[in-house]
């Protein structure tokens, strides 16, 4: 397997992805949907097990890599919302969100070098990104319903439900943030000897857990959905500064040790 | 004029916090931890978390007390923290930072008086939050308890031991006794107990060949990885094969050929084909990336291109150690990069080893890290990851607005 495989499994993905999408808008039924949609995300993973074996690591090391499971996670994410909260809209959205994924690595591919440096070779390296990118999968499918509640056409304000459907993403989504950085701390003591260093990337992810924080202790206290959905929609641009931001970034430039 | 405690009152508060941690920044310089020194960071901790207990109870009696763990003050307090952490990520962290960037010691941000004061502002209403989960913990979701309490526990355990952290950096060589390095600010430090560097051993990935231009001397993204004999790649136009491959090899001076040497510096070398499909052109010979010995070799493909080997990149290094603890007893041990060794309160961490002779170094950089404080720090980390896994498995209960009626 090799990434010149990914555009047909991608393809065929994409195409289970849309058809679900449009079942669940026809208000099929529901397992219908879902089941077209779980296979799409089933031949999307088989490319990533491929990949796997054939790059005999995880392929979690490059940005590249990093958003083949960001595709799937939000697909997979998607799917669970559907069946467990039957918003028939969040298939379009997660589709949209993990063909957008592809595209960038099959248009800017960043490959994708077979080694694996020491300092990776833990068995943190998997669950740690793993758990972070479920968690910003989760966090990206919060802030484009943010956008939609908030923008949207009918200028309708957001019900007690709906409201409930961003807490409860951000919940999960936060939880698998804290996951991800208690995994990374606990391997950061293993690796270079302190859990915690204020690397320019942890420093960002310590933001982007504070920002989340916030929204969960600010939701019982206020009613004004502005300053909610303004506060979900920054707190996704830090984790976007946390998670390819910092390598642009002046005042992280040769300092992290987060940059592979 | 009086204000309601509120928002803009909570706020104005943090504004007054960051004027106080300005003011004292500007009249004492960096704040220093050195008060904090076992056991000093354990009185203070004792006293402060008896402190924070006192609040809570007192504040039974006198409500202005809960200002300072209401909501407006964990929001505002959470809020501050993360306008600071922002400021923290932006700013490039260099001690000789100028201007009032440096002034406020936003470039040495840990020991800023701001940072510390908003820090410790934040874990005090944490903390008196958890005692009050606590006490009512029946009414508290039990992800919320818990990642209270853990979060907690692991932040005031970071504040209150980090004068307890000590990082000793030792240059081993091999077969030498030593129990001296030096700490993080370039002072002496005598360890308690003793390193003698045995073997130092790497493993290095297989060989990737390049297509070198020399006039913009950039090389190619593409490369050929040399797993094996007769493996083949396109790149630039150039289709190379791999003829014969020498793990260690040498080539003796007026020779063209490399040949099988197990000698200290070594190299990888490679015989390579390139043919050019467009001009017809074909050149063969020998690519290597040399050692501390030998030179590097290259396959020049006419005047201006050539295939080069990088250094090989490291797979794992390990060094051999012998420690000797103050009693006089002595065992050996293997570290490597994730696998530190420990010894009492010490960890022993592989850093580096001198590169310019890669997998024929006799001599190994070490890290000796103590801290004292990580025992609690790790039981506290393990439970937020509980915490987490709770808050997952339960999510989707009440929404967050129902959860008003407890939290007031």
């Amino acid at each position: 397997m090799s990434w010149e495989h990914l555009k047909w499994f991608a393809a065929a993905a994409a195409m289970c992805w849309v058809t679900g999408a449009v079942l669940a808008l026809r208000d099929a039924k529901q397992w219908r949907a879902a089941a077209v949609s779980a296979c799409g995300s089933l031949i999307f993973f088989a490319f990533i097990v491929g990949m796997w074996i054939s790059l005999e690591r995880p392929p979690l090391r490059t940005m590249g890599e990093t958003r083949l499971w960001y595709s799937f996670f939000l697909s997979v994410a998607g799917v669970a919302v559907y069946v467990r909260w039957r918003y028939k809209w969040i298939l379009s959205f997660s589709t949209m969100m993990s063909v957008v994924f592809i595209c960038i690595n099959l248009f800017k591919p960043e490959i994708h070098s077979k080694s694996l440096m020491p300092a990776l070779q833990s068995p943190w390296f998997v669950p740690h990104v793993i758990v972070y990118m479920f968690a910003y999968a989760m966090m990206g499918a919060v802030t484009l319903f943010a956008i939609y509640l908030w923008w949207r056409s009918s200028r309708k304000a957001p019900t007690a439900e709906e409201m409930g459907v961003c807490d409860n993403l951000v919940r999960i989504g936060w939880a698998f943030l804290t996951l991800g950085m208690v995994m990374g701390a606990l391997w950061a003591k293993e690796a270079w000897g302190d859990y915690w260093t204020w690397d320019p990337k942890e420093t960002w992810a310590a933001a982007t857990w504070l920002g989340y924080l916030l929204y969960l202790h600010l939701r019982p206290q206020t009613k004004d959905y502005n300053v909610t959905f303004a506060l979900l929609i920054f707190s996704f641009l830090m984790l976007q500064m946390c998670w390819y931001g910092i390598n642009y970034l002046p005042s992280a430039q040769g300092v992290s040790v987060h940059t592979y | 004029m009086t204000l309601k405690w509120g928002y803009k009152r909570a706020f104005l508060r943090c504004a007054l916090l960051f004027v106080v941690g300005a003011a004292l920044q500007l009249a004492l310089g960096d704040f220093e931890n050195k008060f904090l020194r076992y056991p000093w960071g354990l009185i203070f901790a004792i006293n402060y978390l008896y402190l924070l207990l006192l609040i809570y109870v007192q504040s039974a009696k006198w409500s202005w007390l809960k200002q300072l763990y209401d909501g407006y003050a964990s929001v505002s307090s959470l809020a501050s923290l993360i306008v600071l952490t922002i400021i923290f990520g932006l700013t490039r962290q260099d001690p000789a930072t100028q201007g009032i960037v440096g002034a406020l010691g936003f470039s040495r941000m840990t020991s800023s008086w701001i940072f510390i004061i908003f820090l410790t502002y934040f874990v005090t209403t944490l903390g008196i939050t958890t005692i009050r989960d606590l006490h009512h913990w029946r009414k508290v979701r039990l992800a919320t308890l818990l990642s209270h309490a853990a979060v907690f526990v692991a932040l005031a355990a970071a504040m209150f031991g980090s004068a307890d952290k000590e990082r000793v950096t030792v240059n081993l060589a091999l077969d030498r006794m030593t129990y001296e390095g030096v700490t993080r600010d370039g002072e002496p430090y005598e360890l308690p107990f003793a390193l003698t560097l045995k073997e130092f051993k790497m493993e290095e990935y297989p060989a990737k060949l390049y297509l070198l231009d020399t006039k913009t001397e950039e090389s190619s993204e593409e490369f050929l990885l040399v797993e094996r004999e007769g493996v083949e790649a396109n790149i630039g136009g150039w289709e190379l094969k791999v003829k014969q491959s020498l793990e260690m090899g040498a080539r003796m001076p007026e020779s063209e050929e490399f040949r099988e040497m197990k000698h200290i510096g070594a190299v990888p070398a490679v015989k390579v084909e390139a043919k050019n499909a467009a001009t017809g052109e074909r050149y063969e010979g020998w690519v290597s990336c040399g050692s501390h010995i030998f030179e590097p070799a290259y396959l020049w493909l006419g005047d201006r291109y050539a295939v080069a080997m990088p250094r090989r990149e490291a797979k794992r290094y390990l060094s051999r150690l012998e420690i000797m603890d103050g009693e006089g007893e002595s065992w050996r041990e293997n570290i490597e990069v994730n696998k530190p060794a420990r010894i009492g309160s010490w960890r022993i961490y592989q850093v580096g080893y001198d590169t310019q002779r890669g997998r024929w170094s006799s001599s190994s950089v070490v890290e000796c890290v103590r801290d004292g404080w990580w025992s609690v720090v790790r039981v506290a980390l393990w439970l937020i990851l509980a915490a987490s896994l709770v808050m997952f498995l339960t999510a989707g209960g009440r929404s967050l607005a129902e959860n008003k009626e407890v939290k007031r």
